[in-house]
């Protein structure tokens, strides 16, 4: 065998292609000539050639009924892509690789070749990576292990805040907190239903906010945590227009557990919110205004 | 004269003038047949006791052992007390051989051993006297027999103010209670972060658990196939290295060697 990784990817290409003297194609022989051809190209650093070996050999292993092997060559395919930041192929790459791994009947590697994908593309093209989130989280759950998806719904939640689509990141703490009583983790789901009001919060609408706190709070396990306490002292303190109060709230030991970009926002909560505190206060003095 | 004779004479005297010996009387009479000597007895030595124990709690220097043991006189005055209605009623009897002084007397020594009852200390006096002290103020209308405790004389201004002394061990009193509360915050919020760690970490946990059982089912599965492999490699092994093999191995290869030099001498 010649060691010069070319020449084995030439001689593994004629193997696979059916001519008049050769009438099936011997994808062993093809798949072991990939494989080495691209060890020698990442080797010397040729990432463009060493991807296309990896592909090759990934469908030489699928041809040989083995999808695990392609899979793996598929997930290191996409890895050299993202290297070359080639984006909708390491996009179509993992989501090959997610599909192998479904069909080995083995969900968790399925859904981190998602998540891995989503994370890549998060800074790039982000629709694409809330997408794959979505995709993980679904495998997920539908293998019943949906204690995994908490972080992937995390790591979606905050693309979405990052995008300053606030109702959708808060839909997805709301989903993280389906999730979390499922498996009857009471923390993380009282702390995504915080997460989710100050969000709300954020995007400066009380009203869903409260609503949201109104739902929860038909939930035993919120209802008596400490989560459930701040989310009314922050509510009572916007009714109220106390900056103070709102600014204490923030500063709690129960906010600061939470996700850095929840932190973050809630340490932001009034002053993004001036206008709304003066409502609520012109509100008060209608109330108290008898005539 | 001799000891033995001594001790019978005084023996003799002291029967002569026991009508004189009043124990000794008070005794005969306790054997007496009648209820009311026996009673009248027995509540005699129930308050020389409770006497006795009167004056060790008023002696008495751990405040709780005075408290429980004055409630106990208190008890044991209460039961005397029921005792001596009794011993009135038995005392109004008319009984066989009394004379009627004797009858007189006795109701006389009811109410003599009722008074020795009420007498008797139980530590009320000290709170009763309190309490009157300062209920000195109020309450005089219906009886005129209570004087207020005040004078006009103390009623001017500085009778109220607090002196310096006190503001000082007020303001004291409020520091301290601000650093005490300032250090339970502290110590609150450390709690509340380790409450958080720890949940966080209980979930974690319980997150592995069952990727922990997938494990051990693979890694037993794993070990059972080793196993078996094992076992039928040593087979083979066995099987291959039989001395029988082995012996025709080394003869086979002494031949091969041999056609070797023949051939190597051959040629030279």
């Amino acid at each position: 065998m010649s060691s010069d990784p070319d020449k084995m990817m030439s001689k593994a290409d004629k193997m696979t292609k059916l001519t008049l003297t050769r009438w099936s194609a011997d994808w062993r022989g093809a798949t072991e000539l990939y494989e080495q051809a691209a060890n020698g190209f990442r080797a010397s650093n040729k990432y463009e050639k060493a991807k296309v070996a990896l592909e090759k050999a990934s469908k030489g292993q699928e041809m040989q009924a083995s999808p695990w092997d392609a899979a793996k060559h598929m997930e290191s395919a996409a890895a050299l892509a993202q290297k070359l930041s080639i984006w909708n192929e390491v996009a179509d790459f993992y989501r090959k690789a997610s599909e192998l791994y479904i069909e080995c009947g083995r969900a968790q590697p399925a859904s981190d070749a998602l998540g891995k994908a989503a994370r890549a593309l998060e800074d790039v093209k982000p629709d694409d990576a809330i997408q794959l989130y979505t995709d993980a989280c679904e495998i997920l759950e539908e293998d019943g292990r949906d204690q995994m998806a908490f972080d992937l719904y995390r790591a979606c939640a905050n693309v979405y805040i990052k995008l300053e689509k606030f109702t959708d990141a808060a839909t997805f703490f709301l989903r993280l907190g389906v999730a979390a009583d499922k498996c009857d983790a009471t923390n993380s789901q009282c702390k995504a239903y915080l997460s989710a009001i100050i969000v709300y919060l954020y995007a400066h609408d009380l009203k869903q906010a409260e609503k949201c706190y109104n739902d929860c709070s038909q939930i035993d396990a919120f209802m008596k945590s400490d989560q459930s306490r701040s989310a009314s002292r922050l509510l009572t303190a916007y009714n109220e227009g106390d900056i103070e109060e709102i600014k204490k709230v923030a500063s709690s030991s129960t906010v600061s557990n939470l996700d850095h970009s929840i932190i973050k926002l809630a340490r932001k909560l009034p002053t993004g919110d001036v206008t709304a505190i003066q409502m609520n206060t012109n509100d008060d003095l209608d109330e108290d205004d008898l005539t | 004269m001799p000891v033995i004779d001594i001790i019978f004479r005084v023996d003799e005297i002291c029967k002569k003038y026991d009508k004189y010996d009043i124990d000794k009387q008070r005794e005969l009479g306790a054997s007496g047949d009648d209820a009311f000597s026996r009673l009248y007895t027995s509540i005699d030595s129930d308050i020389e006791a409770v006497l006795r124990k009167a004056e060790l709690a008023s002696t008495e220097k751990n405040r709780a052992a005075a408290v429980a043991m004055n409630a106990e006189v208190r008890r044991t005055k209460a039961r005397l007390a029921e005792d001596v209605v009794k011993l009135q009623k038995l005392a109004v009897k008319k009984v066989k051989g009394l004379t009627r002084e004797e009858q007189e007397s006795r109701c006389d020594l009811v109410i003599s051993l009722a008074d020795r009852i009420q007498v008797i200390p139980d530590g009320n006096e000290h709170a009763a006297k309190q309490a009157s002290n300062d209920w000195g103020g109020g309450a005089s209308a219906p009886n005129k027999n209570i004087k207020f405790d005040m004078s006009e004389e103390d009623m001017d201004d500085g009778f109220f103010q607090e002196s310096e002394e006190s503001s000082q061990f007020r303001q004291e009193y409020e520091m301290r209670k601000k650093k005490q509360d300032e250090g339970l915050d502290v110590i609150s919020e450390g709690l509340d972060a380790l409450k958080n760690l720890a949940r966080d970490m209980n979930e974690e946990l319980d997150k592995q658990v069952p990727l922990m059982e997938e494990m051990e089912t693979k890694v037993d599965g794993a070990t059972s196939d080793l196993k078996n492999t094992n076992v039928r490699l040593k087979k083979q092994l066995v099987q291959m290295r039989s001395s029988r093999n082995f012996c025709i191995d080394i003869v086979l290869l002494c031949v091969v060697l041999g056609i070797v030099s023949y051939i190597y001498n051959a040629l030279n």
